[in-house]
């Protein structure tokens, strides 16, 4: 039986492809869901269409059937041959824009109409309020719900052990069947509980940076 | 005397609600109008299309004789391209029933926002112009609280301090003492008052009658989207003629 250093050691180097995708997903989704956000928001109606269908797409079918088909099923159709690591980096960032681009919208639309009023009434022009009164409100009422989204990619990332990429998922699942006993899940969920402790103490840090106002 | 603001047959629709049904008037520098009227009657439209919060569907409007909108030949309101029409309305100044102060800035950052974003000017010499205002509206010390820590009463006068910081030709209030407990209006109209003894050119919609009647030059009554009557304040409290003047006047005195 290895020893325990070893099975973590393992499971450890399988956290550099969780950590990565979760970084890269992070980085490009949240500004691309605020484009996207405010783009709905224009009154230019077929960007509108576009975006709905892009949502929709996005949300309303599994996350790892799009991880397959930008893997699998893109080669087939088209010829074009993407790495796994390639292929799990963009459908997660347009999976997770999408889910943002919603939020976002939602957050930005509750904002009180009398604040872009009182803005334009001081002469402010749109892209003023937006980037001064708007958007500096609507993080605030956006931050509970990112928060979430931020800590379910985290067990998303798991999501790629299904194209074969060695993850934190699949190289204690390759542990496990090698040693035939149970650490390897366990060490598997530490390393999951620690990401998301992290995570959630990130986002209660934000938070409270933003309770100076109601 | 010049006319500030001039309102020629002016006409709004929400969808086929006639809202505005061809409304007229001039206000001249230094004047205080005060725009009385039931409930529904339009005040607020009218209002909000002399800043451009809404768009006038029929007539025309001038800020001291550039027009906003023009009427073309079939009456149709015409208006400059939008940058235009920002810069002239940025001499107009709003105050809002519901206050509208920022939420995310402080009493001070409210008030040099605009001064700084809109008109460039330095920060210290916009922090300079709020402090001042600020003492002028009695708040001097609420300089870094954030609106709500405020009382109604108090984020009003921070919400006419914040317009008057533009240094707008106009002021035009919407009703700005309905949304406050009883008790806290009078350190609002105080402050209107105080405008007005400077000679500040105003247009005030309010259910506040004994003042609309202390403080204005004019009185407009408006029903139904009409200007029923324009006039000194005796000729619509001492004697009003008009029936419906004084079913409404029963009403709210
Ligand atoms: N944004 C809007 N959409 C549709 N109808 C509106 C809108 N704003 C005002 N109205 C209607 O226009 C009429 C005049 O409203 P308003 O100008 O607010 O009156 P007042 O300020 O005199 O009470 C009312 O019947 C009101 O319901
Ligand atoms: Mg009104």
């Amino acid at each position: 039986m290895e020893n325990l250093w070893n099975i973590s050691r393992f499971i450890l180097e399988g956290a550099t492809i969780s950590v990565k995708i979760y970084a890269v997903t992070l980085l490009f989704s949240i500004p691309l869901g605020m484009l996207c956000a405010i783009g709905k928001l224009t009154p230019l109606k077929p960007l509108q269409w576009l975006l709905e269908l892009y949502t929709w797409i996005f949300r309303g079918t599994p996350l790892l059937l799009q991880l397959f088909f930008s893997y699998y099923g893109l080669q087939i159709l088209t010829g074009i041959e993407l790495s796994k690591e390639m292929a799990a980096y963009i459908t997660f960032v347009l999976n997770y824009a999408a889910y943002f681009t919603e939020i976002f919208r939602a957050g930005i639309q509750s904002i009180d109409k009398g604040q872009y009023e009182a803005a334009k009434a001081l002469g402010m022009n749109y892209s003023q309020t937006m980037k001064r009164i708007v958007i500096p409100q609507a993080i605030k009422v956006i931050l509970p719900p990112t928060g979430n989204e931020a800590v379910t990619l985290i067990k998303d990332t798991a999501l790629v052990s299904a194209i074969a990429l060695a993850d934190i998922l699949r190289n204690a699942k390759s542990v496990v069947s090698r040693t035939a006993s149970v650490e390897g899940y366990f060490i598997a969920a530490i390393l999951y509980l620690i990401m998301t402790f992290v995570i959630i103490n990130i986002f209660k840090y934000i938070e409270k940076r933003f309770a100076y106002y109601n | 005397m010049e006319a500030i603001i001039k309102v020629e047959n002016l006409h709004k629709y929400f969808h086929s609600l006639h809202v505005l049904k061809g409304i007229s008037l001039e206000v001249s520098k230094g004047e205080i109008v005060s725009v009385i009227g039931p409930s529904g009657s339009g005040k607020s439209t009218l209002l909000r299309c002399l800043n451009h919060l809404e768009v006038a569907d029929k007539g025309s409007i001038s800020f001291e004789g550039q027009f906003i909108a023009k009427a073309d030949a079939s009456g149709k309101a015409v208006y400059k391209n939008n940058r235009e029409v920002l810069a002239i309305c940025s001499n107009l100044g709003m105050v809002f029933q519901n206050f509208n102060l920022f939420p995310h800035m402080s009493v001070l950052e409210n008030i040099i926002e605009a001064p700084v974003m809109v008109k460039g000017k330095a920060k210290a010499e916009a922090v300079r112009i709020a402090e001042e205002l600020l003492d002028k509206v009695g708040l001097l010390e609420k300089k870094d609280a954030y609106p709500n820590q405020l009382s109604g009463g108090q984020k009003q006068r921070v919400a006419i301090a914040r317009a008057l910081a533009m240094e707008p030709e106009i002021m035009l209030f919407d009703e700005p003492t309905s949304a406050l407990d009883p008790e806290l209006i009078g350190e609002v109209l105080q402050v209107i008052k105080k405008l007005a003894d400077e000679k500040m050119t105003m247009i005030i919609v309010t259910h506040e009658m004994n003042f609309a009647r202390e403080i204005s030059d004019r009185i407009i009554f408006m029903d139904d989207g009409q200007v029923v009557v324009d006039g000194a304040p005796a000729a619509i409290f001492v004697n009003p003629d008009h029936p419906r003047i004084k079913t409404f006047l029963n009403k709210v005195l």
